[in-house]
């Protein structure tokens, strides 16, 4: 009985139904700008979305559901990276930029033909998972840290760097 | 001397301490180049912040919608079950039957569409011979039972009780269902995709981590007989193949 209380008190599924279709755009987009590859964007959100749901009683009705759903797909996200590339957690050694590796590396970059994101492909993988985690996700250094395994230092160089490139990068473009 | 990191970090307020901050502040308060230098990195900064979502393919969000009410069925079905418990035990085979009725379709489905769509020369279409294979693979075939094996071995020998093994384990054949699900949508096997698919919100309630004991034997006991008529379709499959030639 408790627990059906508690489930009645989660969002329902029309909620979830309603949130997908007006917030999957952006859910994707963060899990892609993170993985850099389609089929583990698609993972993620999917992933995201039966947690989400399997949880949905734990759910704090004074917050915002998509907002939810966004923070879970992003920590699937970078569960799936890590998984995928397990280098995630000791990639400072080298400076060597996240390539175009794969057919569908090539085709995520397509989809998201876009300035920011395009010039995101110049940084390695850490740098740019702290760089979207730290700029466009507005995580803590010390969340990120925790996250990733790493010290704050790390992260914040990883930081430094990335805006660097992505300063180059932007320059380059506009006056090519 | 205030640099860029510091300004970096000054402008997500976050890294430094109170005294760091202050010291930024008098700084861009006394030196008009270097608040300059602020102005032009939170400009640059704040245009990266702009949306640049784009529109998923609809199949994508309907996939997602799916996935929801499918899990929601699933969950009215189990509480159903759970709130009859006298016919609890006939409820499930009920439950149990049905699933795999529909998944005896599914596969009656795809293997009948496979055997229609055997390797064809296509010439009428095309105005010259071309060779279009919609048949999945023999090796593909054979992977894929081998997966269903082990997937059905390791989620009858799974210990219900400690919750992170059941989750890791559920998740390493979650992801190796969803090679063999992108395999079969390669190979034009929407049908067996979608088979396969339907495995994944049962699979996704069993490694969650706050799922009761009984709850995930009830579910390991489903998704075993249902890996099972599975195989023993595909084996069936297999069989009839090799008498017909």
């Amino acid at each position: 009985m408790v627990s059906v209380m508690k489930q009645a008190s989660g969002p329902t599924q029309a909620e979830f139904q309603e949130v997908i279709a007006s917030r999957a755009d952006r859910w994707y987009s963060v899990c892609l700008k993170i993985t850099r590859n389609r089929d583990l964007a698609e993972d993620a959100v999917q992933d995201a979305l039966l947690s989400a749901w399997n949880k949905r009683h734990q759910f704090d009705r004074s917050a915002r559901l998509d907002t939810w759903i966004h923070r879970i797909a992003v920590n699937a996200a970078l569960q799936l990276l890590r998984k995928s590339r397990p280098g995630i957690r000791e990639p400072l050694e080298t400076d060597v930029p996240d390539e175009v590796a794969s057919l569908d590396d090539a085709r995520a970059e397509q989809e998201l033909d876009k300035e920011l994101t395009m010039a995101l492909q110049h940084l390695t993988e850490i740098e740019r998972v702290c760089f979207v985690l730290k700029h466009l996700e507005q995580w803590r250094l010390k969340e990120i840290a925790e996250e990733l395994n790493t010290s704050i230092g790390t992260i914040k160089q990883a930081i430094f760097r990335a805006v660097k490139k992505l300063r180059v990068s932007m320059a380059n473009r506009r006056s090519a | 001397m205030i640099n860029e990191e510091t300004l970096t970090l000054y402008y997500y307020d976050d890294g430094l301490t109170e005294n760091e901050r202050r010291d930024v502040e008098l700084a861009l308060v006394r030196h008009p180049n270097l608040a300059a230098k602020y102005a032009e990195l939170r400009h640059q900064f704040e245009s990266w912040r702009e949306p640049d979502e784009h529109r998923i393919p609809s199949h994508l969000v309907y996939r997602w919608q799916d996935s929801i009410k499918d899990a929601a069925m699933r969950e009215s079905t189990d509480l159903q079950q759970s709130n009859a418990p006298r016919t609890s035990y006939s409820l499930a085979w009920g439950g149990a039957v049905s699933v795999a009725l529909a998944i005896g379709i599914g596969i009656g489905v795809y293997f009948s569409t496979n055997t229609q769509v055997d390797p064809v020369v296509d010439n009428h279409i095309a105005g010259s011979p071309v060779v279009v294979d919609f048949a999945v693979p023999v090796s593909f075939t054979r992977g894929l039972q081998l997966h269903l094996q082990d997937s059905e071995r390791e989620i009858t020998g799974l210990t219900v009780d400690s919750s992170g093994d059941r989750t890791a384990l559920v998740m390493q054949i979650i992801e190796k269902n969803r090679v063999f699900e992108r395999s079969a949508k390669l190979n034009n096997s929407a049908n067996l995709a979608r088979l396969l698919r339907a495995f994944e919100p049962i699979l996704m309630r069993l490694a969650s981590d706050d799922l009761a004991p009984a709850d995930a034997a009830a579910l390991r006991s489903q998704l075993s007989f249902e890996l099972n008529v599975m195989l023993t379709k595909m084996a069936q499959d297999t069989s009839n193949d090799s008498h017909s030639t």
